[in-house]
């Protein structure tokens, strides 16, 4: 492990000189981090590469150059905590958000509406609009970022879409992250009633200057077969790229941690629910990600300040390489699939 | 056991269209009333709840029962209530739960607010048992309870001046809604599903309703002439929803909740197009019970047993709904778990009554 620990050192340093430069953004040392031995070991590490100098104009893409390679041979995000770490391709489809850029030209409180099914997490300090507000909090520095979460009962194709209006309406946010779609699936909804009220209630919160980022449902192995499931996973996605919004692509995530984690244990009670926890733990850190990224799209238009980019964006600090004090950001350790 | 009624009668529709709106998706949803106005059954189900508190509250020739045994009645009323609340939520999170480990699917978990229950276990027991804990299509009963708690006040003052009451209530009623007063929903975000301090206006209604049409022949002779005014409303609410029309809540001047059409806070929009519903249909019983035959005789057992049947439909509503997900759905499961569903509610009303009926059973 002296390897990692070395290079745990460089990425340390490196990101307490960009703390200290003040506003000033340095970019991320993904280099390599340093981690516990478990579940990832099988996978090829990442070298020290050279780190990236430092730069005015942020930016943490996914590190391809130095990322490791996952478990299909494409990049994982090593921006992301290691039991979370999914290749950029299967997390996210990204887009413009104009609301919250707007929010942070103007320096005024980006107040996000996080509506979902289970909006809950492992005891209070780490439910998920928590851990949404913390990590969105370090990737936009001087930023002030309030998180409201709200459960949505009943089925978009069936009045939930006129309830998410009014919960918008009561909050005015200038993001609503959205995970949609389980309770449509569970009900069996028609598919094109589902994606038409969709793209009814996205259409409306756009068209009152509002961002949407949506989440797609959870994979589970005994649904990877259900068409109808599929599809209505599908019918999110097409939904995202019709309306140009970004999607966080939880389906696809989670399938791909399942594969990684797969140790032939699939019939054990519990391996599915286990999977499930882990992708509760790691949305806000998805979403986090999508959102930081999709931040960095460019304007359709100049906005007078060409050439200057709006906004500049820390490296996630949170990047196991520079983890603080543990709980803060009250992630557990990493688990691992085989207990 | 009471003969058929027109209150007993509508409280078994409204309770068969709880029952059949809450599987999402079925086939039958659409031929539900719910579909085609702006306020739906459980409006009617409140004020028909406080038009039985009035009933319950007077004796056979009309005079009121003695004050403290009102209050002791909706409080012994209120626990009763309360019970069913924790049983059918307690059951439902096992049938979740229980669903979720046969068909080793987390998703189900998701299922309308239950994951929180799931995930955070500690704080969620403690909302759980008090109410601010919600899930999903179980969020009627705890309405109830809060109404039935303080249905007292609002029942002695209205043996003073039932105008008094009203006013209490409408004003408590429009507060709400210009301030947007709500009891909050914990350890979740958020508030209350159905809005305790709007909802109330429905209640009171119900009862003064109640007081009123039995003591005033003026009511008796006029109401019926304004059912053209009630078909009137009823039309513009069936051509509003079958065309989606309705306010964008963030179009509309403030306060919001007065123009907009909400159901946790009851807009005025609802409560109109009620009270239309209401004079429409107000001589409608007398007309169709003889035609209906034991389809009125059964709505009315549903309806005298209102409080087992609701809890058993919930229970129900919920089962149909996971067979549905693990089948697939389509029409021929929706014909089997509706009917069945339907049948189960008329046994429960049976059995509550033959076990009323019986001596009490000797215990084993």
């Amino acid at each position: 492990m002296a390897l990692p620990k070395a290079a745990a050192l460089v990425a340390l340093s490196l990101s307490l000189a960009g703390m200290a430069g003040g506003s000033v953004v340095s970019a991320q040392a993904p280099a390599a981090q340093p981690q516990p031995p478990g579940p990832e070991d099988f996978m090829p590490r990442p070298g020290p590469a050279a780190p990236v100098p430092a730069s005015p104009t942020v930016v943490s893409p996914p590190n391809v150059a130095s990322a490791g390679a996952g478990v299909d041979g494409e990049a994982v995000d090593v921006t992301l905590s290691p039991e979370c770490r999914v290749p950029g391709s299967k997390l996210y489809t990204l887009a413009r958000l104009g609301a919250v850029k707007a929010a942070l030209k103007e320096k005024h409180p980006v107040r996000v509406l996080a509506i979902g099914a289970s909006t809950m997490g492992l005891g209070a300090s780490a439910t998920y609009p928590v851990k949404l507000e913390t990590a969105l909090e370090r990737s936009l520095p001087d930023v002030d970022v309030v998180v409201e979460s709200r459960g949505l009962q009943g089925e978009i194709a069936s009045g939930a879409g006129e309830r998410l209006r009014s919960m918008v309406a009561e909050l005015e946010p200038d993001l609503v992250i959205w995970q949609v779609g389980s309770h449509d699936a569970l009900a069996r909804v028609d598919l094109d009633a589902f994606e038409s009220a969709l793209d009814e209630t996205v259409q409306w919160i756009k068209g009152h200057a509002i961002d949407v980022v949506l989440v797609s449902p959870v994979y589970t192995a005994s649904l990877a077969q259900d068409a109808y499931y599929t599809s209505l996973v599908g019918k999110v996605q097409e939904v995202a790229r019709r309306e140009g919004v970004p999607l966080v692509q939880r389906y696809e995530a989670m399938r791909y941690l399942a594969l990684r984690n797969d140790k032939g244990e699939g019939h054990l009670l519990g391996t599915q629910f286990r999977l499930n926890d882990l992708g509760l733990r790691c949305m806000a850190e998805h979403v986090t990600r999508a959102i930081t990224l999709s931040l960095l799209q460019p304007d359709p238009v100049s906005t007078g300040s060409a050439g200057r980019p709006a906004l500049t964006l820390a490296p996630p600090k949170d990047s196991p390489g520079v983890k603080d004090s543990a709980g803060v950001r009250g992630t557990p350790p990493p688990v691992s699939p085989g207990d | 056991m009471r003969e058929p009624n027109a209150v007993d009668f509508w409280r078994g529709l409204a309770l068969v269209t709880i029952f059949v709106n809450h599987i999402p998706g079925n086939t039958f949803e659409r031929y539900t009333y719910s579909q085609y106005g702006i306020s739906d059954a459980a409006e009617l189900f409140v004020f028909l709840a406080g038009w039985s508190i009035g009933i319950a509250t007077r004796e056979r020739d009309g005079r009121p029962e003695p004050r403290l045994r009102t209050v002791l009645r909706l409080l012994s009323r209120t626990i009763e209530v309360y019970r069913a609340q924790i049983t059918t939520m307690a059951l439902a999170l096992a049938m979740i739960a229980g669903t979720a480990l046969v068909l080793d699917n987390p998703l189900l978990l998701e299922w309308h607010n239950a994951g929180g229950f799931f995930a955070d276990p500690i704080q969620t027991m403690v909302g759980f048992v008090m109410l601010t804990h919600q899930l999903g299509f179980f969020n009627i009963l705890p309405l109830y309870v809060v109404l039935l708690g303080i249905a007292p006040v609002f029942v002695l003052i209205g043996r003073v001046s039932r105008v008094a009451a009203l006013a209490l209530s409408f004003g408590l009623y429009a507060a709400s809604l210009v301030f947007e007063w709500n009891l909050p929903s914990w350890p979740g975000e958020g508030d209350w599903f159905f809005d305790p301090f709007c909802w109330q206006l429905l209640l009171v209604m119900g009862f003064t309703a109640q007081d009123w049409s039995r003591t005033s022949p003026w009511l008796k002779r006029s109401a019926p002439r304004l059912v053209p005014v009630g078909v009137l409303i009823v039309l513009t609410g069936i051509v509003l929803s079958v065309l989606e029309l309705r306010p964008d809540p963030l179009l509309v001047p403030d306060p919001r909740l007065v123009f907009t059409f909400d159901k946790t806070y009851l807009s005025p929009a609802r409560v109109i197009h009620f009270l239309g519903v209401l004079l429409a249909f107000q001589t409608l019983y007398a007309v169709i019970a003889p035609r209906l035959g034991w389809v009125a005789t059964f709505l009315a057992s549903l309806g005298r047993n209102s409080l087992a049947v609701f809890s058993i439909g919930s229970l129900l509503s919920l089962a149909a709904q996971l067979v549905r997900f693990w089948t697939g759905g389509g029409v021929v499961v929706d014909v089997f778990v509706v009917g069945f569903g339907l049948f189960a509610l008329g046994f429960t009303a049976w059995f509550v009554e033959w076990r009323s009926r019986k001596p009490r059973l000797s215990s084993p």
